[in-house]
This record gives structure tokens, C-alpha cells and sequence, in this order.
């Protein structure tokens, strides 16, 4: 299997905050990978440099075979990379539909897949002319990843999907995560470790800016001494 | 409804309460002084606007506090003065200025020829500096024998003041042109367009490489073209184009002076954002002063160039008319002969101040409302102010939005200035105070929101006028014998208490989002 | 010379060294100015007029200023409140003792119990829209404040206190510190209360309560989450710093033969902005180099280039927030690896993320 995605070694500062020292991962092509560790580990900075966001200050990022150290985060996105940001950051003045035109990086984009879009998501096509800002939080996280669908994005990096909506909810969306993993490859960043380890095939543990472990999620799932070291749950 | 009412029941009351307020203000005056009264406040507010709309719109996207955008209203204003009565120094100028910019239009061929240059280490780093300060030394070394014709601020006789005046009462009576001596045009235009290319080169090459395919479009090649052809035009028929700018109508003119400050000042907004603003993003507060020191060295280069006494611009001939049929008394009139006031409503109204410029304003409004609504540009806009970031991240280039953002905001200011030169006049300072109604208008309206720059701007316009209005006729204090007359220091002092109490009910403004 | 006493004497000395050689060559600079000129000693101690009478009248200037940025420093630099409004604390103190002592008779002593009672209710006032207004709109609400003020002073029906637009003019000065007859006493008075000033902000920052006030500009939800009431320790900052504005502008009161109402205006806030941006945010050092170098390169500047100077300045300060923007002794202390080291360390210790 191919690596699509392939981090070495990177270091990350916000302001003068050396936020990762030393991340690694390597994502095989058309899998779910799942970031892990405790809050405030590094995870949601770890999706960041990899979309050049927050750019790294040493190390690489390899996407597809494409060194990305000194793109422009825009250019990076635009090799097909789709980003669901944490806390369901879609545009509130933006109605549904324009929500999802906005991420057309392509004329047509939007007409070509909405058809795959609201087979996925039924209610986001009732509420086309809505404005984000009157969503329900399960619907805005809904349309949060459906506008990562809108352009052909080979990698879709998922801030925390599950963060605060109902257990209904949350079946659903791992529900379209499986999905999408046929099409793409999916790196998923999940304090829920429940939800993790029935979506994901892979994981990578970052503890303190560090990658500490990774492996297969089958592996770790019996390894209760490395789930109550790293994650501190059972 | 009831709803939307309850949801926002501050802001309703709050309007509830302003438009009693200026109600009782508006029945406390006759009918005549009331009408005038509002709209002078329009019109006010309508200037407001230019400036507080841009300035919403920058600093919504871009966080940016612009504390120089009143010294680009300045700036406009007095571009258009410099066209509207000097249209020979305008042509003069036309030719060096479009020849410095056309360089700049190939920055597309020129990233990519970057993306060829296989040097490394120190020479790399030095060669854009090289290439920079050679490109200033011919620039200098043309421009300084480039005849320029032009006005003196030290000679009270040709200074701005004067040549106002004179074409205020057309007697205009234009300098003659000086001819090339040291240097023949050719040359000239050689040498400007030579340091303009090396500049655009060399500012290219301060970027690093960025892998991304570059594709150099048709369109830049064609800019490249039309600017330097028409700087060349400029060049080698100065003197016809300047006969054609005196010859024609000065509603044309005026048209053209207008459409000039907007140019300018979105060139200027362009260049500003790009080189200045842009390092300093991640600094806000290092913006905020740079801004502030901008504007100094604004206000400093218009009084080298403009001098320091006050004039005015003189109006176009459309609203400039006094002799047969005026003050127009119905619209038929005004149309006809181009009445300079109008009887309405018993009062006698400037054609010019009181219509035309709110008209302007609700223009303009709207044209940005749809902009913002309907194009994509618009969306991206909506949807930066919120979170640029995330617009990166779906792979738009946020950066250029920002530089079109900046540079159309410093426009809208410059047409501010520009509309108002007839009205309010030029001065050193109309910036500031201008900036400073703004600030209010936008505290009061909401920060980022635009339908609240609008809103703000036409609430601080009309409590100057009428307090203005006030001071003149005074105002009884019930039960009392007293009448009140507000003092000119309570106009600036009425506008600052409504933001105050506002921001204490309010603290977003009116329409401001809620965090 | 006691064991108990000298290690903390020479840890002063050496954590302080650069203010103590700049205090040393402070206390000397009127006599070797004079020295130069070829004056003597008794002439300078005489207050004779001269260049040295002249460099004095400059230094204090400087001392004025730093005291005033350095209670901006603490708003804005430690506190982290962006206040477009400060110089109405300045310009409140200038007023109230210029008039106090002009139209009043007042003693100096009641005037300064004055400037302080007045400089508190300011501070109050500032900080009574604290809760419901943030950031930028903090700014401009203050802002409000400040040109209110500003207009009261200058508007004409308070002109026989103020001097309206021309400006408060003819204070009497009591003799022993006035400054054209004993500049020299002037002189060490500024130093001496610049320095009480200095040392006590620096103990406030160094205090818990300093601590929190960093940790509000730093992050005002955490430091809430940790149980603090921010309020309570901007009020305590905002107080602090409009008590010290006053007192700087109360001497510039007793300096200056007229008090411009511009010390009232947003022109003079953003020159303690500017202070404290060429010396360094939230240094505190950096407020009195800033000032300094504020006021010389005005002065030089105004001196050889004349009226184009304003150009000059902006143009200087568009440099330095470009290439200096940590200002000079910011800058210089990025340099010395050993805080970096601290910072690191600090960081690990609070396990900061963002």
C-alpha cells in the first residue's frame, strides 16, 4: 500500500511556543489514521502543519509524493487536501448553499458533486438557504464536512467530529466517515477513543509534541497499559 | 416577527428611541430649517460613509485598525482638485506615473523567471537589492529632468489657492507647458520603463520559491501593454491631450477627476497592503502604529506638494448654474438649467451638497451590498471576516483577497474625498476629523458590520447637523425660560456620548455580531 | 559590612547595573555639560544659564515623559488594555494642579492630595465600562472618554479656568522648585520621583498581583478559570496608572509655562504608545530608553530638518515597527539566550499549548 501522507519529524512554534517536537506519521493511501493523546497535546497543530497553516520549522511533510516545506497553505490545500476544522468552524454568514460553493476550487465543483453530497447528508438539501449561524450543532457538522466534499480532495484531515453532539449524532457521522474512506484517505483527530478505534484502522499517539506510538487500532485496543498511559481512559 | 423583535429588543428600543428623539428634534424646527437640517446631515453621513465603509470592510477581513484611511481621503480629495484644475500637470504626470507602474503589471512573468534562477547564497540575497537600487537611480536620474508643469505653494500668485480661485470664477488661465531640454522623451520613457522593470524584477525576487506552477495569463501581458501604451500616448501627445482635458465640459472633467483619485487611491491601497501591511500581520498592535505614521507622513507630503492654506474646489458646471431659471423650483428646472439650488419644501437646498452627494452614497451602498452578496468575491469577503484561516485552508488564496479588500477600501475613501472637495473644501486636516466620525459611526454601527457602517455614518451626520442647527436657533429647556444654544465644542462631544451609551447597551454596536 | 546584607546588595547592583551607571551619569551630566561650556561648577550649581541649564531643561522633558509612558507600560505593555484614552490622566493632572494652584491658591501639598483623589475617580471611570466592553471596543470607548475631556478643556465656557484653546497659561510655581530659577532642584526631583516610580512598578509586576495582571494580558479566560477576578486587578493596574500619569503631568504643569490642551488630545496617547514601542511592550525599562530616544531624535530632528521633521519621524517609526519590533531593550533581551531558556522552561511548567 502506498504512503499518501508521510510527516517526518516536524517542529511546530505558535509565537515563540515550541508547540510539536518531533511529529512523525505516515498515512497509507485509503486509510483511517486516528491522532490521539490528551488535550493539548498537539494534535489539532499537528493537521495544521500539515496543511502549512501553522508551518513547520524543521522537518517535512510529503503528500503524494510532493515535499510541501514553503508552499503557501492555499497552494497545499489546492493539491487536494480537505480540512474539517474542530468546534464546526463553518461560515455563519454564509447560507448552506454558499457554504458549500465557497469550497469550488473548480467552476462546476458544487453542481457535479451535490447529487453525492445530499445522498450523504439528506438534511443539508432542506436546509439550502439557511444561514450557518442558524444550524443545530449536528447540522453545522454536517456541512462542515460536506464542504470538505465539495472539491476532489484525496486527504481529509477531521478535527474532532464528535466533540459535543448527541450519541444519535454521533453513529451518523461515523457512519459517513467509513464512507468516505473508500474514496479517501482519512486522518482523524478523536478524543472519543470509542468512536476512534471503530472508525480507524491505524493510530498515532502525540503526547507532549511527540509522537510517541503508532500502530494498527487492533493492536492497541488490547494494550491497556498504553491506552491508560497516553489517553488515560480505559 | 414578534420573534425578531424580542431577539434584538435592545436594538429595537434603541431605535425606537433615536428616531423619537430626532423626530422631536426635526417638529422642534420649522419646516424649511428641518428639511435643510436632514439632509446636511445626509450628506454628511454620506461622506462618512465612503470613508467608514472601507475602513469597516479592512478592518473586518483583515484586522487591520487603518488609522491612515482619513489621510487617504485627503489624498483624494486634493488628486481630484490637481486633475479637475490643473489638467496639464495631471498629463504631465500621467506619462512618468503609468510608464512606473507598467513594470509592475508583469509580476506574473516575473515570479516565473524567478522560479528559473539557479543562484545561491549571498548573491541571491543581494541581487534584489542590487536590482532595486539600481532601478531607483534611474528612476531619480529621469525623473528629475522629466518637465513637470506645475504649481508653486510658495508664490502666493501660482499657488493652489489661487488657481482655485481663478477657475472658480473661470478666469483659468493654465501655465505653459515646459518643453523637454536635457533629456529627449525617448530617453525618458526608455529609462522609466527600464527602472520600473527592474523594479518589478527585483521585488519578485525578495520572494522565495514556492514550487507552485506558475502560469503567466494573457490578461497580465495586456495590462503590461495597455499601461505603458497609454503612458507613451500621454508622453508624445501631452500637449494635444492637455488642450483636449481644458477643451472639454467640466462635468467630464469632474467625472474624470473623480475616477482618477479612485485609481490612485486604489493603487496606493494596493502597494500599501502589500509591501507595508503585510510583514506586520502577525503584529496587530505594530499595524495600528504604522498606520498612525503613515498617516503623518501623508498629511507632511500634501502640505510639501499642496501647501498648507485651505481652498476650494471648484464645482462642475452641472450643479454650478445661478443665472436664468434658478433656484430651480421643480425638477423639469433643475434639469434645464442646471440650478446649483433648488426651492423644497420652502427651504433652498445646494443641488450639489444635499442630492447629489447622498445620492452618491446610496449608489455606492448598494453596489458594495450586491458585491458582498452576490459575487463570489463577496462570499470569500463574508466568509474571511470571519475565519480567514479556514478560507486558506480550502484553498483560496486569502492573500490577494486581502490586497483587493485594501485597495478597494482606500478607494472608497479616495471618492469620499473627492466628492467632498466641492462641498467641505481641502485642508491639511479634513482627514482627521473625518477619521474620527468614522470611528464613531462604525463604534456605533458595529465594527465589521456593513449595513452598521451605513447605519452609524448617517446617525453621527445627522446629530452634527442638528446640533449644529441647534446652536443657531436654540433650544427652550421645558418649564424653564431658558433657551439652550449648543456650542460648536458640542457637536464632536454630541456624536462620542451616543457611542459611549451605545457601547454601554451595546458593546458590538448597533448591528454588530455578538460574539 | 555585614554577611547578611551584601549578597542581596550585590545582587542588586548587578541585576540593575545598566540603571544604576545611567543614575550615576545622570546625577554628573549638568556639571560635565557645564564643565565643556567651560562653566563652572558653582555656575551650574547657581542655575547660571548656559547649555548645561539647557541639556537639564531637555532631561527633564525625558524624565516627564518616561514617567507617563511608564503608566502606560503598565496598562497596556503588563495589563494588556489597549487604551486610546490615557492621555486624559495625564492632561487631568496637568489641569487640576495648574488650576488648583492658579485660580485656587491652593498649597502645593493640597494640590497634590487633590490630583491624587481626582486620578483615582479617572481611573474608576475607565474602569467602570471594563465588564461589558473588550478589546478594540475598550479602545475606542476610552477614546470617547478622552476627547470628551478634551473638548471640555478647550470649549470656551470653561476658558477662564483652562485657557481654552490657547492653553493654561502663568501657574504659579512655589520658588524652590521653580524651573527657571532652580532647574537644578527641578532636575533631581524628576530623577528621584522617575526612580520611586520605576521601583515601585517594578515591585508591582514582581507582586502576585503583577503576576495576575501579566496573566490577564497573556490569557484573561485562563486567568479567570484559575479563580482570579480580573476586574478587580485591572481596576488595581488602571489606578495605579492613572495616579502616576497625573503626577507626571503635575509636573509637567510645574515645568512647562503652559499646559497645551494637545496633552489632552489622542496625539499624546499615541506618543506613549510610541514611547513604549521603540523602548520595548511591557519592559518597563523600555518606557524610560523610548522615552529618551523619543524626545532626542524629536529635538534633533526638529533642530536641523525643520519643518519637514513630522516626515522624518513617521518615516522612522514605519522602521522601526518593521525591523525593530520589539523594541530596543525587547530586542536586546531576545538576544541574551538565558530567558529564552526561562520562557522554555516556564512554558513546560504551565504546559501551554496556545
Amino acid at each position: 500500500m502506498d504512503t499518501l501522507l508521510d510527516v517526518q519529524e516536524i517542529h511546530t512554534f505558535i509565537g515563540q511556543y515550541h508547540i510539536l517536537e518531533g511529529v512523525s506519521l505516515g498515512v497509507p493511501q485509503g486509510s483511517i489514521t486516528a491522532l490521539l493523546g490528551r488535550n493539548g497535546a498537539g494534535k489539532t497543530t499537528t493537521l495544521k502543519s500539515i496543511l502549512g497553516l501553522t508551518a513547520p520549522r524543521q522537518g517535512k511533510v510529503v503528500f503524494d509524493g510532493r515535499d510541501l516545506s514553503g508552499m503557501r497553505s492555499f497552494d497545499i490545500a489546492a493539491l487536494g487536501i480537505g480540512y474539517v476544522p474542530e468546534h464546526r468552524a463553518i461560515f455563519r454568514d454564509l447560507s448552506v448553499e454558499e457554504n458549500l460553493k465557497i469550497a469550488e476550487r473548480e467552476k462546476g465543483d458544487y453542481t457535479r458533486k451535490s447529487d453525492m453530497i445530499f445522498d450523504l447528508f439528506p438534511d443539508l438539501k432542506r436546509l439550502i438557504t439557511l444561514s450557518g449561524a442558524n444550524l443545530s450543532g449536528g447540522q453545522q457538522q454536517m456541512l462542515a464536512i460536506a464542504r470538505a466534499l465539495v472539491a476532489d480532495n484525496k486527504l481529509l484531515l477531521i478535527d474532532e467530529p464528535s466533540e459535543g453532539l448527541a450519541p444519535v449524532l454521533i453513529e451518523q457521522m461515523m457512519k459517513v466517515i467509513s464512507r468516505l474512506s473508500v474514496e479517501s484517505t482519512v486522518v482523524l483527530v478523536e478524543q472519543n477513543f470509542l468512536v476512534a478505534s471503530q472508525l480507524a484502522e491505524y493510530f498515532v499517539i502525540i503526547e507532549e509534541g511527540k509522537s510517541v506510538k503508532s500502530g494498527m487500532m487492533k493492536d492497541l485496543v488490547n494494550d491497556h497499559e498504553t491506552i491508560h498511559r497516553y489517553l488515560g481512559a480505559a | 416577527m414578534i420573534n425578531v423583535i424580542r431577539k434584538n429588543l435592545v436594538l429595537w428600543l434603541t431605535i425606537l428611541v433615536l428616531v423619537i428623539f430626532f423626530v422631536m428634534a426635526a417638529r422642534g424646527m420649522d419646516t424649511e430649517d428641518w428639511v435643510i437640517t436632514l439632509l446636511r446631515g445626509l450628506s454628511v453621513g454620506a461622506v462618512t460613509f465612503l470613508v467608514a465603509s472601507g475602513f469597516s470592510l479592512i478592518f473586518g477581513l483583515l484586522d487591520v485598525l487603518n488609522l491612515a484611511h482619513g489621510t487617504m481621503f485627503m489624498i483624494g480629495a486634493y488628486v481630484a482638485w490637481t486633475v479637475y484644475v490643473r489638467p496639464d500637470t495631471f498629463v504631465d504626470l500621467l506619462a512618468p506615473g503609468l510608464l512606473l507602474v507598467s513594470g509592475f503589471m508583469l509580476s506574473g512573468l516575473w515570479d516565473r523567471l524567478r522560479e528559473g534562477i539557479r543562484i545561491d547564497g549571498f548573491l541571491r540575497k543581494a541581487l534584489p537589492w542590487m536590482g532595486l537600487m539600481l532601478a531607483a537611480v534611474i528612476v531619480v536620474l529621469v525623473f528629475r529632468r522629466f518637465p513637470i508643469t506645475i504649481w508653486d505653494v510658495g508664490n502666493y500668485a501660482q499657488s493652489p489657492v489661487t488657481y482655485s480661485f481663478m477657475a472658480d470664477q473661470g478666469l483659468l488661465v493654465l501655465p505653459e507647458g515646459e518643453p523637454f531640454e536635457e533629456i529627449s522623451p525617448a530617453v525618458a520613457a526608455i529609462g522609466l520603463m527600464a527602472g520600473s522593470l527592474i523594479a518589478g524584477f527585483s521585488l519578485s525576487l525578495f520572494k522565495k520559491s514556492t514550487q507552485a506552477n506558475l502560469k503567466v495569463g494573457w490578461r497580465s501581458y495586456l495590462g503590461f501593454f495597455m499601461v505603458a501604451l497609454v503612458g507613451l500616448a500621454a508622453l508624445f501627445l501631452n500637449d494635444g491631450l492637455t488642450a483636449f482635458l481644458t477643451g472639454i465640459n467640466s462635468n467630464w472633467l469632474f467625472f474624470l477627476a473623480v475616477l482618477s483619485a479612485v485609481s490612485f487611491g486604489i493603487l496606493l491601497g494596493g502597494v500599501m497592503e502589500s509591501t507595508l501591511i503585510r510583514p506586520l500581520y502577525v503584529r496587530p498592535i505594530y499595524q495600528l502604529m504604522l498606520t498612525i505614521g503613515l498617516s503623518a507622513i501623508g498629511i507632511e507630503v500634501v502640505r510639501a506638494i499642496w501647501g498648507r492654506p485651505e481652498f476650494v474646489m471648484p464645482k462642475p458646471a452641472m450643479f454650478s448654474g445661478t443665472g436664468e431659471g434658478c433656484p430651480a423650483t421643480t425638477l423639469a428646472d433643475l434639469v434645464q438649467y442646471h440650478c446649483s439650488t433648488i426651492e423644497l419644501l420652502d427651504g433652498r437646498i445646494r443641488v450639489y451638497n444635499e442630492i447629489f452627494i447622498p445620492v452618491v452614497g446610496l449608489v455606492v451602498l448598494i453596489t458594495v451590498w450586491m458585491l458582498l452578496q452576490r459575487s463570489k468575491l463577496g462570499m470569500i469577503i463574508r466568509a474571511g471576516v470571519q475565519d480567514g484561516e479556514m478560507v486558506e485552508a480550502l484553498g483560496i488564496n486569502v492573500r490577494r483577497v486581502f490586497t483587493l479588500v485594501f485597495a478597494l477600501g482606500v478607494g472608497l475613501a479616495a471618492l469620499g474625498g473627492a466628492l467632498a472637495a466641492p462641498s467641505m473644501g481641502l485642508s491639511n486636516v479634513m482627514g482627521e476629523s473625518l477619521l474620527l466620525n468614522a470611528l464613531i459611526a462604525l463604534a456605533i454601527g458595529g465594527l465589521t458590520s456593513y449595513p452598521g457602517a451605513a447605519l452609524g455614518s448617517i446617525l453621527v451626520g445627522l446629530l452634527q447637523q442638528f446640533i449644529i442647527k441647534y446652536g443657531a436657533i436654540g433650544i427652550p429647556i421645558p418649564f424653564t425660560e431658558i433657551i439652550f444654544k449648543p456650542t460648536p465644542p458640542l457637536v464632536p462631544a454630541s456624536t462620542v456620548l451616543l457611542m459611549v451609551i451605545i457601547l454601554l447597551l451595546m458593546p458590538n454596536g448597533l448591528l454588530g455580531r455578538k460574539e | 559590612m555585614t554577611e547578611k546584607t551584601s549578597p542581596t546588595v550585590n545582587s542588586f547592583v548587578s541585576q540593575n547595573r545598566g540603571l544604576i551607571l545611567s543614575l550615576l551619569a545622570l546625577v554628573v551630566l549638568p556639571f560635565i555639560v557645564g564643565l565643556f561650556e567651560g562653566a563652572s561648577l558653582g555656575a551650574v550649581w547657581q542655575n547660571e544659564s548656559g547649555t548645561s541649564k539647557f541639556v537639564q531643561g531637555l532631561a527633564i522633558e525625558i524624565f516627564i515623559l518616561a514617567i507617563y509612558a511608564l503608566s502606560y507600560d503598565l496598562i497596556f505593555g503588563i495589563t494588556g488594555l489597549l487604551s486610546f484614552g490615557h492621555s486624559m490622566f495625564f492632561a487631568a493632572g496637568a489641569y487640576l494642579s495648574g488650576i488648583l494652584l492658579k485660580s485656587f491658591d491652593l498649597s502645593l501639598g493640597m494640590t497634590l492630595v487633590w490630583v491624587l483623589v481626582i486620578a483615582v475617580v479617572n481611573a474608576f471611570l475607565f474602569g467602570i465600562v471594563l465588564p461589558r466592553v473588550k478589546g478594540i471596543t475598550f479602545a475606542l470607548v476610552t477614546l470617547g472618554l478622552g476627547s470628551v475631556f478634551h473638548i471640555v478643556i478647550m470649549s470656551r465656557e470653561v476658558g477662564d479656568y483652562t485657557g481654552a484653546d490657547v492653553g493654561l497659561q502663568a501657574v504659579p510655581v512655589p520658588e524652590f522648585i521653580n524651573p527657571a530659577t532652580h532647574r537644578l532642584t527641578f532636575y533631581f526631583v524628576a530623577i528621584v520621583l522617575l526612580l520611586v516610580v520605576y521601583f515601585i512598578y517594578k515591585r508591582f509586576v514582581d507582586s502576585p498581583t503583577g503576576r495576575v495582571c501579566v496573566a490577564i494580558r497573556e490569557n484573561e479566560d485562563r486567568a479567570k478559570m484559575l479563580g482570579f477576578n480580573t476586574f478587580y486587578f485591572k481596576i488595581v493596574a488602571l489606578v495605579l496608572s492613572s495616579v502616576t500619569a497625573a503626577l507626571a503631568g503635575t509636573l509637567h504643569t510645574l515645568y512647562q509655562p503652559i499646559v497645551s490642551p494637545n496633552t489632552a488630545g489622542l496625539g499624546f496617547t499615541v506618543t506613549a504608545l510610541l514611547i513604549i514601542l521603540i523602548g520595548g511592550v511591557g519592559t518597563l525599562n523600555g518606557a524610560l530608553v523610548g522615552a529618551a530616544v523619543y524626545r532626542l531624535l524629536d529635538f534633533g530632528l526638529r533642530r536641523y530638518l525643520g519643518e519637514s521633521a513630522s516626515f522624518i519621524n513617521g518615516a522612522i517609526y514605519i522602521l522601526i515597527v518593521l525591523y525593530l519590533p520589539f523594541g530596543i531593550v525587547g530586542t536586546w533581551r531576545m538576544q541574551s539566550a538565558k530567558i529564552t531558556e526561562g520562557r522554555k522552561r516556564l512554558l513546560k511548567l504551565l504546559k501551554l499549548e496556545k
